[in-house]
């Protein structure tokens, strides 16, 4: 199976895969400017990998969590490339991502991952190891103050999510179509009902 | 920047950078003086002040359809400023002009910066010529673009406020136009919240897309071109639409082509009435915009001659419905109350059209000074324990806000002498604008416009039409680089 990854809950990172073989990827680490990187990446990763878009089975997406302008842009163009490129949508937590790296360099034992979430908090969760290439996580996706994380275990702080790991932690989950995607926001829009103010004094 | 068709007399300043840009197989001055005679080439140079930065060429013989883009080139010291891509746009749209369907050129093998933005323009390499740049002896890529004339099927993508819009035209012609609207969500708190907008565009996006092609029953496939709005809106709310049709141009091959929001409003108007009668003025009322606009050409001229300084007109709306206990959206609620109200009873006051005002401000607009004098209205009622006539109160309000809007817009029309007014934008739904401006415009002699109101509130349709009427004018493709822009200048209607 071809699969394109995609993942913009940090960066912008972009892979190509046949089956668990990366063939091409892309990792733009700029937070900020996800809407202007998501179509080049797309199409430059497909030219280096020597692929077409309809030649793509599966579309990989980082559903976060993370800041959620950026992530959306990377939700938004997984959702039109399957429509598009007639594929198939799987979602992936994003920081399985962080896990499965660390696990593949062959470490183990438990794992706390966090990202910044912005406005003073973190986005964590924490893994036990992998099963069959499959992160196991055993607490989490969460939000929460970096003094309320419990950081008993071994902490890995990570700024960039690879699309490459997300490729192959589906690949190894079976690559089963997720159907519709929708992020993992972890927090409610930040507004509250405005009281409404005097005008006279 | 400035770009005019090229003289003999340019040559020598061309040919300055003939041979800066092409080392060891540059044209001969003879070469490139008969190419700026030749009957049947099109030169232009881009200048910076009076100094030639650029230059680019077009052959198109007689009564053919294909048409070569000869050379291009841009000075070493004036490169990244997209001076290359404006003279192509100038070359192309040229091409159309003159009948072509089809463009050529050849670009060194060894060229991929050069051979990327051709892409980007929609160029694909179709063959190469072995060995044709001597002495380097390197091939040369021939590359070409079909050039969608004709009634192009465009996909428009509209997310920049509360609204996923999807629309899809051929040329003219509208065959779908679908909405979905997030303004239940942000009823309870009064206004639109940008992220609780931008969360409902990523839920709408592909239930609009498919009802979309179901409506108009056509298939991706069959799509000529993607637009998208990249601005003005909220960023967030933007970079979804942008993020979708980045996506959907790669995974179809379908050109995408950036355009502009209010732009799109005033095209909204070729889909009802077959075509923008220029010039005229358009005034765009929204929850988001309140514009006042000249347009003397829909895609090269038009001005923006002023715009609220505070809040939107839709915004007024709403936070005076809030003031008066009414629900969200606040222009039909407002409505209801004002009925039986006398518009007269309360003298708002008028933002922006005191003559000191009138010096800096002619053409913009003010309303948070309305709304405060009717919060104190409400309040000062309260004080004296008296009962406020809502009737009367959000019938005064509301003349005073549609007394202004078409005040300010038939002095436009006055002042450029111009006979025509369009208007554009949500508010339009609003009866009494609609009723004033009718009855104002038909007494000074001017031809009002008002598209129907799905066309008027925020769509895809507009930005469909807008997108195929770039197209027939031989607009190249935006490429894929290109940003949201919150605060995108009316003159940039493609990005």
């Amino acid at each position: 199976m071809k699969i394109l990854s995609i993942d913009t809950s940090s960066g912008t990172s972009v892979a190509v895969l046949s089956d668990s073989e990366v063939l091409a990827e892309i990792n733009n680490p700029d937070s900020m400017s996800h809407a202007e990187s998501i179509g080049l990446a797309i199409r430059d990763c497909l030219t280096k990998a020597d692929l077409k878009p309809v030649g793509i089975d599966r579309v990989v997406i980082g559903v976060g969590p993370g800041p959620f302008t950026g992530l959306r842009v990377g939700i938004a163009a997984a959702k039109f490339f399957a429509t598009g490129a007639k594929a198939e949508l799987v979602g992936i937590c994003s920081l399985d991502a962080i896990a499965y790296d660390y696990y593949s360099q062959g470490n183990t034992g438990k794992l706390l991952v966090e990202t910044d979430a912005r406005r003073k908090e973190h986005f964590w969760a924490v893994y036990s190891g992998l099963d069959s290439g499959v992160p196991i996580r055993v607490a989490g996706p969460s939000v929460a103050k970096p003094e309320e994380i419990n950081r008993s275990d071994l902490q890995l702080t990570s700024i960039t999510v690879s699309a490459a790991a997300l490729g192959k932690i589906a690949f190894h989950q079976g690559l089963k179509a997720s159907g519709d995607v929708s992020p993992i926001y972890l927090r409610e829009p930040d507004v509250s009902l405005s009281k409404g103010k005097k005008v006279t004094c | 920047m400035l770009i005019r068709e090229a003289t003999e007399a340019d040559l020598a300043g061309i040919m300055l950078i003939e041979r800066s840009c092409f080392l060891n197989d540059a044209w001969s001055e003879e070469v490139m003086l008969s190419e700026l005679r030749a009957p049947h080439t099109f030169y232009v140079v881009a200048l910076a002040g009076d100094e030639i930065v650029g230059y680019a060429g077009l052959s198109k013989l007689g009564q053919s359809k294909q048409a070569d883009i000869q050379t291009i080139a841009t000075a070493l010291s004036s490169r990244g400023k997209g001076i290359g891509r404006a003279m192509m746009q100038v070359l192309t749209s040229k091409a159309a002009d003159l009948g072509a369907e089809e463009i050529f050129l050849e670009v060194r093998a060894d060229n991929k910066v050069a051979q990327k933005l051709y892409e980007v323009f929609g160029f694909r390499k179709i063959g190469v010529r072995k060995k044709y740049y001597q002495p380097d002896n390197i091939d040369a890529f021939v590359m070409q673009t079909t050039l969608l004339r004709k009634d192009p099927l465009v996909l428009g993508i509209e997310s920049s406020c509360d609204e996923t819009g999807i629309g899809i035209v051929r040329g003219n012609q509208l065959l779908a136009n679908v909405i979905s609207s997030s303004m239940d969500k942000h009823a309870i708190f009064g206004g639109v919240v940008p992220e609780v907008a931008a969360r409902a565009h990523l839920e709408a996006l592909n239930p609009v897309l498919n009802e979309a092609l179901e409506k108009a029953n056509v298939s991706l496939d069959e799509i000529d071109a993607i637009a998208v709005t990249n601005g003005p809106g909220l960023a967030g709310a933007l970079m979804v639409g942008i993020g979708a049709a980045k996506a959907l141009s790669v995974a179809t091959g379908k050109p995408i082509y950036a355009v502009n929001h209010l732009v799109g409003h005033v095209a909204a108007d070729i889909l009802a009435n077959g075509k923008v009668e220029t010039p005229t003025i358009a005034l765009l009322v929204s929850g988001g915009h309140t514009s006042l606009l000249l347009v003397r050409d829909l895609l090269s001229d038009v001005t923006l001659l002023g715009e609220t300084i505070d809040d939107a007109a839709g915004e007024a709306f709403d936070k005076v419905a809030r003031v008066l206990g009414l629900s969200y959206p606040g222009g039909p609620e407002i409505d209801k109350a004002a009925m039986g109200g006398n518009p007269n009873a309360i003298r708002f006051p008028r933002g922006l059209t005191l003559p000191k005002d009138m010096l800096a401000h002619r053409y913009d607009f003010s309303f948070s000074g309305l709304k405060t004098a009717v919060a104190r209205h409400v309040e000062l009622a309260e004080i004296n324990k008296e009962q406020i006539n809502l009737a009367d109160v959000a019938a005064s309000f509301r003349e005073a806000v549609v007394d202004v809007l078409v005040a300010k817009a038939l002095a436009a029309c006055q002042e450029f002498g111009i006979n025509r007014l369009l208007l554009g934008g949500g508010v339009v739904a609003n009866a009494r604008l609609r009723e004033v401006a009718t009855s104002r415009c038909q007494e000074a002699g001017i031809d009002l416009r008002i598209p129907p109101f799905s066309l008027c509130t925020d769509n895809g349709a507009m930005i469909a039409v807008l997108g195929a009427q770039l197209i027939s004018s031989g607009a190249l493709p935006s490429g894929l680089d290109f940003s949201a822009e919150s605060t995108l200048d009316v003159r940039i209607v493609q990005s």
